[in-house]
């Protein structure tokens, strides 16, 4: 089997799958138009507020942007688990490995390059309105939160992508993820400093902020919300080569 | 080998649709084509097991090229679990499937030597049809244009762009089949082709199935209608739960276990009765002035009430009779059924 001619097919499944597509651009227009919104309406008043972060204001779109990223993940694989999807794709494609890998960097893939996309325009945006206490993406912090916040994005479509193929039902795994995003984490995160920091959200977001709040530094943020990343997809691996199709 | 040369051979009509890919149809030929054999299908001792259940209990027998295989069973016979274990996508508990020697799984490019068909609802609804078949055919290196011939063949190629949710179960039924044949494959699993498909489309599925046979391709078509697939099939494979219960030609099958018996309707009964008792049938009286003759087919009756100036109003062979053969085999074999409803 050719991986390019399989990553390719993997490819047009996912441009030609519209809840897929949707996602994605929905997590654009929203992050953007938070962060947007919030900005304009903030100005540059709490500048002088001590605890204000102003770079991670900017980012403050992504909270709807990684549900965004999380339902692109989990469409782009559960649309395998409709009907007999996935014995199709098995049939063309026997070597499941080869098949999960071409699909989990289709996921990966995509939603690196639209965060890029959506992490810049939302710095760009939302740095506007901020007046003389906007952040500079020359300053080293900046740009890593920019590059960081679309590698998080795409830690968590793949984490979504992962976890779908494991319980193999996309319901299942928005049910799970989304009210765990918006509510247990935000609960527990007011906790900083606790067990809530190595949570996959909380982690990877320290990226976003200029001092972070919590214990792991940025990088080690980043690499917690990978691990978890990388155990749902080696999780899905094993349940896509060990079950019945 | 290209259809049309296939089809005057076989001493049909090419359908229109059909037309097209004979310009292209050949154009990635198997390697092992024309090799009898190598490209059987392969069951040898083949069982699976679902939480206690024998799906498939010790199945053995072999699908040869160059004729229509019919794959019979009631519901629940195993017919779908045996051609997912073929193509490697349930793990059998025991035994081996092999595609001209190899299990599937290790095929390079399946789709250019295995085409199947398992479920029409494999497309997702949100894709058009030809963005379904583009990514499939991508990941076999199968090229486009392939896309397009067999969107002709199976006749949906003016509902090709529409989204696969908008599609009658008819449609998906050929999308499905187009999707099975875009590898232009030596061996084909069709899962209830028929399934869904109007009177026209099961005429056409009939005539596509002869025609892959006579271009020397494998073909293994399941169903649970008797009827139908005797009149496509030359070779019949019968399962009850999970067992093989014949394996046989379907002319045998027929021969062996049918017995011809020829419904007659006269204006002399009495005189027919005699003439039939002389020449050593014996008539049973029917319904409403009809006799029923076991054991004889139309042609030895007619002339011979012909013969001796009868007047016929009625010369029918008992059409049951093959479906009733099909369920006295299969009946201690059948997973669901009904009691036997009383007669009031």
């Amino acid at each position: 089997m050719s991986t390019a001619a399989v990553l390719r097919s993997e490819w047009i499944k996912i441009r030609t799958l519209r809840g897929a597509v949707w996602s994605l651009l929905a997590g654009f227009v929203l992050t953007v138009g938070f962060a947007v919104a919030t900005n304009a309406a903030i100005g540059d008043s709490e500048a002088d507020n001590a605890d204000f972060d102003a770079l991670h204001s900017v980012f403050i779109g992504l909270n709807l942007g990684q549900i965004a990223a999380i339902a692109f993940g989990t469409t782009a694989m559960s649309s395998e688990y409709q009907g007999g999807a996935i014995r199709a794709s098995l049939t063309a494609v026997p070597n499941r490995s080869l098949f999960y890998a071409a699909k989990l960097t289709n996921v990966a893939g995509p939603a690196l390059a639209l965060g890029l996309v959506t992490t810049l325009v939302s710095f760009l945006g939302g740095s506007a309105f901020m007046g003389d206490a906007a952040p500079n993406l020359g300053d080293g912090n900046a740009l890593r939160a920019v590059v960081g916040g679309a590698v998080y994005l795409a830690l968590m479509a793949l984490f979504a992508a992962g976890l779908t193929a494991l319980l193999r039902s996309g319901v299942a795994v928005l049910s799970i993820l989304i009210p765990f995003i918006l509510v247990v984490s935000m609960v527990l995160g007011e906790a900083s400093g606790s067990l809530a920091d190595y949570l996959p959200d909380r982690a990877g977001q320290q990226v976003l902020y200029a001092d972070p709040p919590g214990d792991l530094s940025p990088p080690a943020g980043l690499a917690v919300t990978a691990l978890w990343a990388g155990a749902a997809t080696l999780a899905g691996w094993w349940s896509l080569r060990r079950r019945d199709a | 080998m290209g259809s049309i040369v296939a089809a005057a051979r076989s001493g049909r009509l090419p359908h229109v649709g059909e037309l097209a890919p004979a310009a292209g149809g050949s154009a990635h030929p198997s390697p092992d084509r024309t090799v009898d054999g190598m490209t059987a299908i392969d069951v040898k001792d083949l069982t699976k097991v679902y939480a206690q259940v024998r799906a498939v209990d010790r199945l053995t027998f072999s699908v040869r090229p160059g004729r229509v295989t019919g794959f019979l069973g009631p519901n629940g016979a195993g017919k779908s679990t045996t051609m997912r274990l073929v193509l490697g996508l349930d793990r059998p508990t025991s035994g081996t499937a092999t595609i001209g020697g190899r299990p599937f799984t290790r095929l390079d490019e399946p789709l250019r030597q295995v085409g199947a068909l398992l479920d029409a609802e494999a497309p997702h609804g949100s894709r058009t049809a030809r963005a379904h078949l583009l990514a499939l055919a991508a990941s076999n290196r199968v090229p486009d244009r392939r896309v397009d011939e067999v969107l002709e063949q199976t006749g949906i190629a003016s509902v090709a762009s529409r989204r696969v949710k908008t599609f009658s179960l008819g449609m998906r039924q050929r999308l499905g089949i187009a999707a099975a044949l875009l590898g232009d494959p030596q061996v084909l699993l069709l899962d209830e082709p028929s399934n869904g498909l109007d009177p026209e489309g099961i005429i056409w599925i009939r005539e596509l199935m002869r025609g892959l046979a006579a271009e020397n391709r494998t073909v293994l078509v399941s169903s649970h209608l008797m009827g139908e697939t005797a009149s496509f099939a030359d070779h019949l494979i019968v399962l009850g739960k999970g067992r093989l219960l014949a394996d046989t030609p379907t002319k045998d099958f027929i021969a062996s276990r049918v017995k011809p018996r020829v419904r007659v309707r006269t204006t002399e009964p009495a005189r027919l009765r005699e003439v039939l008792l002389r020449h050593g049938h014996s008539p049973v009286e029917s319904d409403e002035g009809r006799m029923l003759i076991d054991g004889v087919a139309i042609d030895t009756i007619g002339p011979l009430a012909a013969g001796e100036g009868i007047v016929l109003l009625e010369l029918a062979a008992e059409e049951a009779t093959l479906e009733q053969a099909y369920l006295d085999l299969t009946s201690g074999a059948t997973e669901f059924s009904a009691p036997t409803p009383q007669e009031a």
